[in-house]
């Protein structure tokens, strides 16, 4: 049944201050509404317990965000639209950006504040798993004043929260430190846009000598509130990401989750899909270590252990010809260092011409920084492996440029020299001198200087 | 709660209305102002018929208390064309197909109208999320996308 307008009393106070009044005088009798993504949907089918709201949408007090010294405060009224469009949102906590662009549609996304969203207090909502993995504190405010809560301790129960009747969700302070950490977050719907979360995970870390250091992992819909996964968090602490870990922070996950049954999901479902999650979260951030002593038997056993698609998508910025990371995932398992730059040779000489050139497109001009790589992290490389062309004089620049111009005319693609510890001089005397080459010479030299990049990556790649 | 006389401006126009705050922007669009293109669908915000612009974003008016637009601009489907001319999304919607009972396709358009201020030239994921709340049982949606496509190029912005 729809509900009747008039049995409802709606005020919409003009400053937070009054708001905050009329809670205190009758604690418990208002209910706050914003965007009304949630409270306009049961009072709409009739299911609205609480006859008298109070309208908050507009209230700028709410809607701000602050960049402060150590950390952002985001206002509890700022839409998700607004957290998904923020630069610094999406520099910062990139898991808040992107759980704001998976919450609804746009329509709801210009209407549903953050706020909303905690207090609401929905197991399965897509922005909680991102603020537990950030160690969020709310800033919670009534008339008597504020207080500060961590975002962790806010949820006591399925729909029961420590929100006082007089209290409203103010701000959220996010501190800025993570934005050096790895992140990762993962949302499993029947649908990408509109569809609530079957589980949503999200995790913050940090590596040191390929241990960890630091590890916050939040998760949705597997337990009566958002969940902090303090057991496999506390499991893994100071210890590397070996196999036999991630095995056993699984087992420790079926212990810490209580999912239950409902009309999107059975309890086995999202049992394995918990499970599923937290493998491909740990196996990316044991993949993520930069550290090479320790973290590159892991890396290799990891990328050993991966599925076939995932693991070729992983080696595929060593050097960009799908064909040639098709092949190397084919060729797992690969016990060390040496047994992956032989395979590397192997496949890599045995391709097609067709097959090369895809990899070679994947190289930006030798002092240029516009190309279009396969992956960023393939970018990242070319900027470090031509750190010494970025470093010469225009004079050099100019003849490169010109040389890169030639080169491409006679050749047609781009000149391509393994650059790592190269001056801009020595490279233009290369290019010089490879311009004299027939077709047949040049096509094996820069086979044989894309094999010398390939494996100088992979050495990185693994930390070896 | 007594009524309220609200002022309201819609699709350009000044209207005052005497209603109750709580009462949904979609019935009041519909049944005081006879802007009947505001369609029903499912009543909670899933399926996008009911889309208006307020203050140029694109909005499900089903979920929206009429007290929250007090000030705001809003556009109505039936504020896109001007006199005789269609709106050049409307145009590409008839060209291309991209309607058949017609019930979704108020807010297919408007919500086309909105994605296209924001991406005049939208990639097929842009158009895809630009639409994601919008549901279209009869189409299958190809006819629409290819009319939000014929649009982006046709329009001139």
């Amino acid at each position: 049944m729809r509900s009747d307008p008039a049995e409802y009393t709606f005020l919409s106070p003009a400053s937070l201050a009054e708001a905050l009044d009329l809670l205190r005088a009758k604690p418990g009798n208002w209910l706050p509404v914003a965007g009304g993504t949630e409270v306009m949907v049961q009072y709409s089918a009739g299911k609205l317990a609480s006859r008298n709201l109070l309208s908050l949408w507009g209230l700028p007090e709410l809607s701000e965000i602050a960049e402060l010294e150590d950390s952002f405060r985001i206002g509890g009224g700022c839409t998700f639209a607004q957290l998904r469009e923020h630069e610094a949102v999406q520099r910062f906590f990139p898991m808040l950006a992107t759980a704001a662009a998976w919450t609804g549609s746009i329509a709801n996304q210009n209407r549903a504040t953050l706020a909303g969203n905690i207090v609401n207090a929905s197991p399965a909502a897509d922005s909680p798993p991102a603020l537990l993995a950030y160690e969020a504190e709310l800033e919670l405010i009534s008339a008597a004043g504020t207080r500060r809560l961590p975002y962790d301790e806010f949820h006591l129960g399925y729909k029961k929260t420590a929100l006082r009747p007089e209290e409203l969700v103010l701000a959220v302070h996010l501190p800025k430190h993570y934005e050096s950490w790895f992140t990762y977050t993962r949302k499993v719907g029947s649908r990408e846009a509109q569809a609530i979360s079957k589980i949503c995970i999200a995790g913050a870390g940090k590596l040191k000598s390929g241990s960890v250091e630091s590890l916050h992992i939040g998760i949705g819909a597997v337990a009566p509130t958002p969940l902090r996964l303090r057991h496999v968090e506390s499991l893994l602490l100071g210890k590397p990401l070996t196999k036999k870990q991630i095995a056993k922070s699984k087992l420790v996950l079926q212990d810490e989750i209580a999912p239950i049954e409902d009309i999107r999901s059975s309890v086995q479902y999202r049992r394995q899909v918990a499970e599923n999650l937290l493998e491909d979260l740990l196996l990316t951030f044991a993949l993520s270590g930069e550290d090479p002593l320790t973290s590159s038997v892991t890396a290799l056993d990891s990328w050993n252990d991966l599925d076939l698609l995932t693991a070729a998508e992983k080696i595929l910025p060593c050097c960009s010809s799908v064909r040639w990371a098709d092949r190397m995932a084919n060729a797992r398992p690969i016990a060390n260092l040496d047994q992956m730059l032989e395979v590397a040779d192997k496949t890599w000489l045995e391709l097609s011409e067709q097959d090369w050139n895809e990899a070679f497109r994947s190289h930006p001009r030798i002092g240029e920084r516009k190309a279009a790589p396969v992956t960023s992290q393939s970018a990242a490389w070319s900027r470090n492996e031509q750190s010494g062309a970025a470093a010469a004089s225009e004079e050099i620049q100019q003849a490169l440029k010109a040389g890169n111009e030639a080169y491409e005319t006679r050749f047609g693609r781009t000149y391509i020299v393994c650059a790592t510890g190269r001056s801009a001089e020595e490279m233009l005397l290369d290019l010089h001198r490879r311009l004299r080459n027939t077709d047949r010479t040049e096509l094996q030299e820069v086979v044989e200087q894309q094999r010398q990049i390939t494996r100088l990556r992979l050495r990185k790649w693994l930390g070896l | 709660m007594n009524r309220e006389r609200l002022s309201l401006k819609v699709n350009g126009e000044e209207h005052f209305v005497e209603t109750y705050p709580m009462e949904r922007l979609l019935d009041v669009l519909r049944e005081k102002l006879r802007l009947t293109g505001t369609k029903e669908g499912c009543g909670e915000g899933e399926c996008g018929a009911c889309s208006v612009l307020i203050d140029g974003k694109l909005v499900n008016s089903c979920l929206v208390p009429v007290a929250q637009v007090r000030g705001a601009e809003i556009i109505t489907i039936e504020g896109l064309a001007s006199e005789e001319l269609l709106h050049p999304v409307q145009i590409a919607f008839l060209e291309c197909g991209g309607a058949q009972c017609g019930m979704c396709t108020p807010g297919m358009i408007v919500a086309t109208a909105c994605l296209l201020k924001r991406h005049p030239h939208p990639t097929e994921e842009q158009i895809r999320e630009g639409l994601n709340g919008n549901l279209c049982r009869c189409t299958g949606y190809m006819r629409i996308f290819q009319a939000v496509s014929m649009a982006a190029a046709t329009e001139s912005v």
